[in-house]
Formats: C-alpha cells, sequence, structure tokens
C-alpha cells in the first residue's frame, strides 16, 4: 500500500514536471504566436480570408434589398446586375451593365411550373429610392433598409473603399443623416488612410451638407496630395479621382472667388479628363470672369 | 374520425408537454432581440433584415419540429410498446396513421401561430403597420408546406429503421427542394441526354416547398398580396402530394409487422 | 372459450401464447384459417369493441397522467363523457391509483404501470379480457390483488383469457385451461381433467409438453 508520504511526494513531482514542461514550452509558443495573423478582429479569426467574399456577398444582398428582393440568381441572366445597382446609382463606381432598362432577367417562363411559380416571388424591377414594391414615392427612405447590409459588409471587408462611399452617399443623399455618413467615411479612412476616393466623398459632404468650403478644401486637397503618392500603374488606372478632386476643387474656388486658383484646379482637371472638351468650356468661362474683374493675378505655380 | 381527433390530441399533448418548440421559440425571440438592439446609424426603422432573419428562423425551427416530431412518433409507439395497447382498441392502422398526421400537422399550425404572432409583433414595432392578410398567405402556405414534410416524414418512419435516419433524410430532401427545386429545370436544359430527362422527371415529381418558402420575400419587402386563387392553387397542389404521401404510409403500415 | 369462464393459456416460452393473442387481436394474420371473437372476424376492428387487453410488458404514453390515458383510451371506444368520467373514478380505486391519477406515468413505479395497464383494459367494461401474463413482475401483494380483481369480473359473468407461467395460479383461478406446445394445442378441458392422476397441474403440463424429469436418488 502506497503511504500518504509517497502519494504527495510523487503529487509534488508530476506539479514539479508539469510546470517544467510548461515553461519550457512558453518561448517556442510565444514565437509561434507571433507568427500567427495579427488580427484581433473576431470575424478575421473565425473566418479568415473568407470574410472578403461573405462581405460581398453581403453588398450584393443591399443590393437586392435595393431591388426589393426582385434579384437573378447564378441561374438567371445577370448581365444587368454585375455592377450592383445600390453603388451604380450613386455615381462612385465605374458601371458594367449592359445598360437600359432592365426588361427581366429570368426570360420567358420555362414550363407552367415556373410560370406559376412567380406569381409567388418580387417580378418588377424597383429601386427602393423611387418607392420600392409599392410604388409610393412617399416611402423612397425605404433606401434605409439596404444599410444593415452595407455595415456588415464593410466590417468583413474594411479595406473596401467602395462600400463606404456607397453607404455615405445613401445616408446623406437619401435620408439626410450628416453625421452618420460622417462618421462612416472616418471609419473607411481610419481603415484606409490614404484613400482619395473616402476623402473625395467627405469633401463633398463638408460642402454640399455642411456647407463649409475650408474643411472641404484642405480634405480634397489633401486628396490630391494622396493621388500623386500612389504608384506609377495606380495612377494610370485611376485618373477619374483626380479629375473629380480637381473639377471640385476648381468649382470651390470659383464659388469663393479665387479665380486664378479656380483656373489653376480646372487646368489640372482637364490634364487628367477624359473629356477635355467639357472642362474647357469651364476654363473659358472662369477666363472670361477674370478678363471681367481686370483686377492683378497672381498666378500660381502650375502644378505640373 | 372521432379516433383520429383522439390520436391527434395526443400527439398535441406530447408537443406542448416536451422541451423542442419552446427551446426553439426562446431561441428565435433572443435572436431576434438581440439583432434589432443593433444600432444601425441610428435609425430605429430598419426592419426588413429583422423580418428576414426571423422568416429565416422560423423556416428552420418549424421545420425541426415537424420533422423530429414526426419521425419519432410510430418508432417510439414501437420502441415504448404503446402501439399494442393501442392497436387493440377498435381503431384501425389508418385510423392511426391519419391520426398522427393530424396531430403533428395541427402541432406544427399550433407552433406557426405562436411564432408569426411574434414576427408580426417585432415587424409591427418598427413598421407600424399590420399587413394581417398577407402575414395570412404566408403563415397558410407554410402550414400546408409543413403538412407535406409531416406525410413525408410518417412515411419516412415506416420505412427506415430509426428516426434519426429518417430525419436526416428528410432535412436533406426538404432542404435540397427549397434552395433548388425552382432551378432544377434550369439544370435539366443545361444537361445532356439522359440526364436532362432524369432532371426533368425530378423535378416534376419532387413538391416545390419552394413556392411557399420564396413567399418569405414578398412578406419581407412589403408587396402587394398574391391573388387568393393562386394561393388556392397552391395549397391544393401541396395538399394532394401530403394525400400521396399519407396513402403510401398506409399501404406500407397494413403489411408492417406490430411487434 | 365458453362465456363467463376464466381460461388459462399455459405452454413453456416460444410456444406460441403471444403469437395466438396477436392473432385474435388483429396484430398478425393467422397463416390459415380464421379466428373469431363474439363471431365477429378478428380481423375487424369491431372485433374489438368488446374486449380489454393487458400486454406483458406495461408500457403507456410517459408525458400522460393515468386520467388522461383513461380518458384517451375511452374516446378510442366512444363512450360517452359522463360514463367515461364514472368509469375512470371506478377503475382508479379498483387499481388504488387514485392518489397518483394526476402524475404523469414516467413517475410510476412497475407495480403501478402495471395497475394503469389492468385499468386501461377495463376502461370499456369489456364482456372478453385478454391478459398476457398478468401478474409477472409483481410483488406477493400485487399478485393477490391481480387474481381477487380476476375473480370479480368472473363473478359478474365477464371472461377472462389469460396467459401464465405461474400454474399455482393457474389452478386457483382458472375454471379451464388450454396447454400450447410448439404451436400445437395439446389439451384443453377443466384443471382437473387435465391434471388427472398427476400428483399436481405442474407435473401434468410437463408431462403433456413431454418434458422427462430427472430422477434423484
Amino acid at each position: 500500500m502506497t503511504s500518504p508520504r509517497t502519494f504527495f511526494l510523487l503529487l509534488l513531482a508530476l506539479l514539479v514536471g508539469c510546470f517544467g514542461f510548461a515553461a519550457g514550452l512558453l518561448p517556442r509558443f510565444a514565437a509561434y504566436e507571433s507568427r500567427r495573423h495579427q488580427s484581433n478582429d473576431f470575424f478575421k479569426l473565425l473566418l479568415g480570408d473568407s470574410t472578403k467574399m461573405f462581405a460581398n456577398s453581403f453588398f450584393v444582398k443591399a443590393d437586392e434589398y435595393y431591388h426589393s428582393g426582385y434579384y437573378p440568381t447564378i441561374f438567371d441572366n445577370n448581365s444587368n446586375f454585375k455592377t450592383p445597382h445600390v453603388a451604380e446609382d450613386t455615381g462612385a463606381v465605374t458601371s458594367h451593365n449592359q445598360g437600359g432598362e432592365d426588361t427581366s432577367f429570368m426570360g420567358e417562363p420555362r414550363d407552367w411550373l415556373d410560370a406559376f411559380g412567380r406569381h409567388f416571388i418580387p417580378n418588377r424591377h424597383t429601386h427602393l429610392d423611387e418607392g420600392g414594391a409599392a410604388d409610393d414615392l412617399s416611402g423612397s427612405d425605404n433606401v434605409r433598409e439596404i444599410l444593415p447590409w452595407l455595415k456588415l459588409s464593410a466590417r468583413l471587408d474594411p479595406d473596401n473603399v467602395t462600400t463606404y462611399t456607397v453607404t455615405a452617399f445613401w445616408l446623406r443623399n437619401r435620408m439626410h443623416k450628416d453625421k452618420e455618413a460622417e462618421q462612416v467615411l472616418r471609419e473607411g479612412l481610419r481603415n484606409n488612410p490614404q484613400s482619395c476616393e473616402l476623402l473625395f466623398e467627405l469633401g463633398r459632404l463638408y460642402s454640399e451638407s455642411y456647407h463649409d468650403a475650408g474643411r472641404a478644401r484642405n480634405v480634397w486637397e489633401l486628396g490630391v496630395r494622396y493621388w500623386f503618392q500612389l504608384p506609377a500603374e495606380e495612377q494610370k488606372e485611376d485618373r477619374l479621382i483626380l479629375e473629380q478632386l480637381t473639377t471640385n476643387l476648381g468649382q470651390l474656388e470659383e464659388t469663393a472667388g479665387n479665380l486664378p486658383q479656380a483656373l489653376n484646379w480646372l487646368q489640372a482637371a482637364q490634364k487628367s479628363s477624359l473629356t477635355p472638351g467639357t472642362l474647357q468650356k469651364r476654363i473659358d468661362a472662369v477666363k472670361a470672369k477674370m478678363a471681367e474683374q481686370s483686377s492683378q493675378l497672381v498666378v500660381p505655380k502650375s502644378l505640373y | 374520425m372521432r379516433n383520429i381527433f383522439a390520436v391527434a390530441g395526443i400527439v398535441i399533448k406530447e408537443l406542448y408537454r416536451r422541451k423542442d418548440f419552446y427551446v426553439l421559440f426562446i431561441l428565435t425571440v433572443l435572436v431576434c432581440l438581440i439583432m434589432a438592439s443593433v444600432n444601425i446609424f441610428n435609425d430605429k426603422h430598419i426592419v426588413r433584415y429583422l423580418k428576414e432573419l426571423c422568416l429565416l428562423l422560423i423556416w428552420v425551427s418549424s421545420l425541426v419540429i415537424a420533422i423530429t416530431t414526426t419521425a419519432r412518433q410510430i418508432p417510439a409507439e414501437r420502441e415504448q410498446r404503446t402501439l399494442l395497447p393501442l392497436l387493440a382498441k377498435p381503431l384501425t392502422r389508418t385510423q392511426l396513421i391519419f391520426g398522427k398526421f393530424l396531430g403533428c400537422w395541427l402541432a406544427c399550425g399550433l407552433v406557426l401561430i405562436c411564432f408569426y404572432i411574434f414576427f408580426g409583433a417585432l415587424a409591427a414595432s418598427r413598421d407600424h403597420a399590420w399587413p394581417l392578410l398577407n402575414y395570412f398567405q404566408a403563415a397558410f402556405l407554410h402550414w400546408i408546406a409543413l403538412g407535406v414534410v409531416v406525410a413525408l416524414a410518417l412515411l419516412g418512419s415506416l420505412v427506415f429503421a430509426a428516426p434519426s435516419s429518417n430525419s436526416t433524410i428528410c432535412f436533406v430532401i426538404v432542404a435540397t427542394i427549397l434552395t433548388l427545386g425552382r432551378y432544377l429545370d434550369a439544370v435539366a436544359l443545361a444537361q445532356p441526354e439522359p440526364f436532362r430527362s432524369l432532371i426533368y422527371a425530378v423535378y416534376y415529381a419532387v413538391p416545390h416547398l419552394e413556392i411557399p418558402f420564396e413567399m418569405r420575400n414578398l412578406i419581407v419587402h412589403d408587396w402587394p398580396l398574391i391573388a387568393w386563387n393562386f394561393v388556392a392553387l397552391d395549397a391544393l397542389y401541396l395538399l394532394a402530394y401530403a394525400a400521396a404521401f399519407l396513402v403510401a404510409a398506409c399501404l406500407v403500415f397494413r403489411r408492417k409487422p406490430v411487434n | 372459450m365458453q362465456a363467463g369462464e376464466v381460461f388459462g393459456f399455459l405452454g413453456p416460452n416460444g410456444a406460441g401464447k403471444t403469437t395466438t393473442m396477436n392473432v385474435l387481436l388483429g396484430f398478425v394474420p393467422p397463416t390459415s384459417g380464421a379466428a373469431y371473437l363474439f363471431g365477429i372476424d378478428v380481423r375487424q376492428p369491431i372485433a374489438r369493441q368488446r374486449i380489454g387487453y393487458l400486454p406483458e410488458l406495461t408500457y403507456y404514453y410517459k408525458f400522460l397522467t393515468a386520467e388522461e390515458l383513461l380518458r384517451f383510451y375511452a374516446k378510442i371506444f366512444g363512450l360517452p363523457r359522463a360514463e367515461t368520467d364514472k368509469r375512470i373514478d371506478q377503475l382508479l380505486k379498483l387499481v388504488e391509483l387514485e392518489h397518483a391519477r394526476k402524475r404523469p406515468i414516467k413517475s410510476y413505479s412497475k407495480g403501478m404501470q402495471q395497475r394503469v395497464g389492468l385499468a386501461q383494459a377495463l376502461i370499456n367494461n369489456p364482456d372478453l379480457l385478454i391478459l398476457d401474463e398478468p401478474t409477472s413482475g409483481l410483488d406477493p401483494l400485487g399478485r393477490m390483488k391481480v387474481r381477487e380483481i380476476i375473480q370479480r369480473l368472473k363473478n359478474e359473468g365477464k371472461t377472462v383469457f389469460f396467459s401464465s407461467h405461474e400454474l399455482g395460479e393457474v389452478e386457483t383461478v382458472c375454471d379451464r385451461v388450454a396447454i400450447i406446445h410448439q404451436g400445437d394445442l395439446k389439451a384443453v378441458g377443466r384443471v382437473q381433467e387435465i391434471t388427472g392422476q398427476h400428483a399436481s397441474l405442474e407435473k401434468a403440463f410437463l408431462d403433456i409438453i413431454g418434458f422427462q424429469t430427472s430422477t434423484t436418488p
């Protein structure tokens, strides 16, 4: 029979052994943990890189809600829904849709069952900001219903700038929630500090909603500076945002009466514009105003 | 009919004395209330995502209750030997099958009433609207669809040895119909023969339970009412399937040894 | 069987006693021939309107109370509500389960479940009671109570048909017995006739089924 003393000595030996083993393993574990993904975000930890896939799904879900459930599946012809309308209608993204009003992505009923089943699903193309299924314009602020999905999409993929810009657009333009739109854009900027698109939207918020020209100018000028810090390949692909920033700066300066500065910005915009002819008219108009004023112009250094 | 209602009454008693329904109901309520408490840009009128989540949970819970309750009816009677004293009464096997079906189906109906009342209250708390007729259409066809599921599970309980295998198979079949049922013809068209004919045969043979399932979109997005004649037609269509499964169950049960 | 008698059905394990009862109750179809209860073919559900059955292993719906169980079976028999209430009170008093009538059956002991079984077998005031090993698993007091109930039913003019391994019990209670072995009816008649020259019914039973007793030195 084992005596109590032997039992306690064995227990003590076991405890010492376990502590020693743990102490020996601790440096290895610390090294292993530092090699792991650094994120302390719950979703990133749970889902890994598939968060982007979910984020995209929820963005499309927002579009589905924008259409009150009338939406193609993978079995339907989705050529007119490749770019979600909820983003396309903001003007913030380049559309890849066929264009024109979609008649029916489902096509003609394939058989009597399909024809019968269509009475039980959404079967008209509507947009929430135009009343949705009820076709009642008084309900046009029902576009709020897309917000949960946009919020979730942004949460899962904070690197996707489009989600923030689209959300801010609908908050500001349709729901007149300027403070919330600003919060969204600032959150986007926290996750994407040098995003020109987000700075542009933030500037529009300050300019159009808060009527704060000073802050708008600061933010847009920052956006222009960040654009010039982009690598050459990215600059080539993304000239539209520079045009938007410089055009709006030009507009702002013109409204403020700083015509020489406005001229500089519009000329800079023309250099990156795909439709320089349109901007030329505005440049001519500013020049005409300057000539009218016939005041001493201090021509700032050209940006180029 | 008296015997059928007597057996049905016992099934309903069993349902409200077991914990399944209460667990699922409380779970649904909790999840919905938690989701409702999320602040989305300080807007207290956003409701559609809640409605969609709630309806999805209602469908899942009702299918769980329908299948698990029905799948264990006859096997439990056999296992617990309550079948012998029951069939020793002036009760036919057909009456027993119909009684079990009616009990499970009515129990599902009671479950749905509770769930849809909660859904209506949740939606009205934000919508401030009560489209009762729309809810009635959705709930009615949902209940009819559950009748088909109950009949299928009842037939399965006589064919498969264990309630667990019956439940699993029923869940798989129902889930496949709900997600892919509408598109089987499109899949068939893309296949070469003989797969095309095979898939078409399956497409026409299966009960299209996805019709009531996809009505959720109409409720979530405030679409107008469906024409009542279409609702009636769909109900008749699904009831025909339920009747066919029940007849098959009666025929199978007649030949089964009781002990 | 004759009306008003207590008929014992004896046989070793696997002789076919339960199978015979299953045929009478319509659970299994006969492989040949036909069986009748009160002149009605046993395959007709109406044949079971006037019988009560107590199975060997008594299990009932665990989530029901004794009162609910009896009410359920009474409904199947089509008893009116007033009569159902009266019968339930009488039967629960008879089987001494009044104190437990509102408790679910899952909380009952084996003896109590057996007594509930007896009560449900009597709910429709049957003319024929079929009991499959009614005293199996009961203590001596329980066995005595069952014997008393059988005797009372006999005095009321009911017919009782039961199978049992307790030959002493059969000797005490039964008017006639039948002995079955390997599906064949070996003997049927009054207890005294069956016992005959043998010292007891047990010895007669063993002799009839062809069991050779070993002689002890």
